[in-house]
């Protein structure tokens, strides 16, 4: 029994610890917006009266309106195309299965691997060569496709009933038609597993439009706005802390609404 | 079935790759600048931060616009990694569409790029503009084989920014502090620490910037003239190293961990002063003792040809040769070098200080600032920059800079030898010239 609750103790003071380390910098983040400069450096971690001074400052700054658009058209169309282009991609892998396709999944699989960074220079001559710099569907092409969401929709097709395949066969439909009718539907939550872990990426990407998009109010997106405001001989943390909270509140939105379903989806649908 | 399938998924891939035509014409055809020589048109310039650089560049456009009403001056928003990364881009692959006209460069990465990518800059040396107005210090930095191909902008001349209350309560002035060595001044730093447990200065743990501050005071750099290393036994850098790891060894210098601890510290009255490039002032001036502080030169190294004087950051405008670079050229020619309204103008509402010999004696520099009790610190700054040595940066600057940060903090942190180290540093440099 005292065995039992000093395990239990380690085990509750392990997880008060985590749970500090990883909601505190939320809190430093939201504190930080409401004070001024001064205080921050001074490591303050009351809320201040500066929040609207803050907003003012920034606004005049950047332009905020336009980036926080851009990401959301950004993270929204790669979001919704990536994720049809990878769950047909999963299920035909999965359903149709063959042997050379597993080697081609598992050499899918390799370029996870591979950092982005490495393939920056090659992937941006490509596009440019193909003509397609400061376009949307530019900066959307490298991401439409993700070997993560693959196996994620692969895996997935796997505790897929066959047996409901092959009735829905007999009765008559066709492939694409139990693929958007049955497969689909059932999937729901992995879906919303791909679209939260593909939104999140899609929004805090940063590296691919600044290379791919000319600079200007008209391309930037959240990050590029946040990366400006630290270019600056003097950096305006509370201005700069303002611009992270905006830039993750959809990202914290998409996360709530999605909770449930993303963790049923990174387990299994088909129960 | 499966062919229907297949059928439609080799349609969506073919109409994707229609539409990528489509939309490829439309942007190429967005390349119709007026040709090199014509003096109308628009000029793109790269440049960051929304509270220096943009507005002096966008003051040098209304200055401009009232010589050539029919140029269009376009200011973008460009943080200084991005226009590294698009210069890498797009001399790497060759494509040129994303490239403005006019951009602003770092100074210890502006030899390295054009030296790496020679297509992309424009030689401004027999373009008119009078390089020779501009402090040697500074130009040396945009010059590659004696040709110039940078407009020198903001002055990165260093600084002891110090506060004056402080000191006098040890009982000494700013004279105590000013044209001394490094000697002299860390004997005053242990006198002020003991008394008022306030450490002269601080920086950002590592120290390599620090340390380049040290050498280009004396005129030294890293490089032999055939690009080797000049590390391993370097009689300036050792000394450097020396005198650092004093000043960190009696308390005289706080070593901190990060940007904004190093800002802290003497916004927040942990510490008497700051040696920095005179750009930190904007931020010194968060400190809520104002008038109460003062700006002088750097200690010197006491070896063969130290000076009070050397550079920290600041950076320079560089012309491309992919758009109207003759606009460009003239644009830059009327204003950064050839302006004294524009530096009078941008001075009081940047503090942006430039390094243009005719604007230096103006009035605008000469007026008494009231955070620094009265004292002419633009004047004095502009003073400090046309007596900087000029050293030579090269390609492999900032390799040799991390390599001898590593030296340095092996040596205080793990005790570690100082010509080990520095044979070490020189090594590693030489492996990535040779790569």
């Amino acid at each position: 029994m005292v065995g039992r609750n000093i395990a239990r103790f380690f085990k509750y003071a392990f997880l008060t610890i985590a749970a500090v380390l990883s909601v505190f910098p939320l809190y430093w983040m939201v504190v930080s917006s409401t004070n001024a400069n001064p205080a921050i450096l001074r490591g303050s971690l009351i809320p201040g009266t500066n929040l609207f001074v803050n907003i003012q400052n920034l606004i005049a700054q950047q332009a905020l309106g336009q980036a926080f658009i851009n990401s959301i058209v950004n993270a929204l169309s790669v979001s919704v195309v990536s994720i049809i282009i990878c769950s047909i991609a999963g299920y035909g892998f999965e359903i149709f299965h063959s042997k050379a396709k597993d080697r081609f999944m598992a050499f899918l699989l390799v370029s996870v691997m591979v950092p982005f960074a490495a393939v920056m220079i090659p992937l941006f001559s490509l596009v440019a060569n193909m003509g397609l710099m400061n376009t949307t569907l530019g900066f959307m092409l490298p991401m439409l496709s993700s070997a993560f969401l693959i196996m994620l929709f692969r895996q997935s097709a796997r505790a897929f009933p066959h047996e409901m395949i092959e009735a829905a066969r007999v009765d008559g439909l066709s492939e694409l038609s139990i693929f958007i009718r049955i497969f689909m539907p059932t999937m729901k939550a992995t879906y919303a597993a791909a679209f939260t872990i593909q939104f999140l990426a899609s929004w805090n990407t940063f590296l691919w439009p600044r290379l791919i998009m000319t600079p200007g109010a008209s391309s930037i997106t959240m990050p590029m706005l946040l990366a400006n405001l630290l270019s600056g001989y003097v950096t305006d943390f509370g201005v700069n802390m303002v611009a992270a909270f905006i830039a993750s509140v959809p990202t914290i939105i998409v996360f709530f609404i999605m909770q449930r379903q993303f963790a049923q989806g990174i387990v299994g649908s088909v129960k | 079935m499966k062919k229907l399938l297949a059928l439609i998924l080799v349609l969506v891939l073919a109409a994707s790759v229609v539409a990528c035509g489509g939309n490829g014409g439309g942007t190429a055809g967005t390349d119709g600048s007026a040709p090199a020589g014509e003096l109308k048109g628009e000029v793109t310039v790269w440049c960051w931060d929304p509270n220096f650089n943009i507005p002096a560049m966008t003051e040098a456009a209304r200055i401009y616009n009232a010589i050539n009403p029919d140029a269009v001056i376009n200011i973008v928003e460009t943080p200084w990694d991005q226009v590294q990364d698009a210069l890498t881009a797009a001399a790497t692959t060759g494509v040129l569409d994303n490239i403005p006209d006019i951009f602003l460069m770092q100074d210890m990465a502006f030899q390295r790029n054009v030296m790496t990518f020679p297509e992309l800059f424009i030689d401004l040396t027999n373009t008119g503009i009078d390089f020779g107005q501009f402090a040697a210090g500074k130009r040396g930095f945009s010059t590659v084989d004696g040709k110039n191909f940078g407009v020198p902008f903001d002055n990165g001349a260093t600084i002891y920014a110090v506060r004056t209350d402080v000191l006098e309560q040890a009982g000494y002035t700013v004279a105590d502090v000013t044209d001394v060595t490094w000697s002299q001044f860390i004997s005053v730093g242990k006198d002020v620490l003991a008394q008022t447990g306030m450490p002269m200065l601080s920086t950002t743990a590592g120290g390599g910037d620090f340390i380049m501050v040290m050498l280009q005071s004396a005129g030294v750099d890293l490089f032999n003239a055939d690009g080797s290393p000049n590390i391993a036994g370097n009689p300036v850098l050792i000394s450097a190293i020396e005198t650092y790891l004093e000043l960190v060894d009696t308390g005289v210098l706080l070593e901190v961990n990060g940007w904004d601890e190093y800002i802290d510290s003497f916004v927040n009255d942990n510490v008497v002063g700051t040696i920095s490039g005179c750009w930190i002032l904007g931020s010194v001036q968060e400190n809520a003792h104002a008038g109460a502080w003062a700006v002088t030169n750097i200690p010197r190294l006491e070896v063969a040809g130290g000076t009070n004087f050397s550079s920290w950051g600041g950076s320079s405008w560089a012309v491309t040769n992919v758009g109207n670079s003759a606009l460009a050229v003239d644009f830059l020619k009327h204003t950064f070098a050839g302006s004294v309204e524009l530096y009078e103008t941008i001075l009081p509402s940047t503090g942006a200080i430039g390094t243009w010999a005719p604007a230096a004696a103006s009035s605008v520099y000469a007026e008494p600032h009231p955070f620094f009790g009265g004292q002419a610190v633009f004047a004095d700054i502009v003073g400090f920059a046309g007596k900087i040595p000029q050293i030579n940066v090269g390609v492999y600057f900032y390799t040799a800079n991390d390599n001898i940060s590593i030296a340095v903090s092996n040596i205080i942190n793990n005790g570690a030898d100082i010509t080990t180290e520095l044979q070490a540093a020189q090594e590693a440099t030489e492996f990535a010239i040779m790569e």
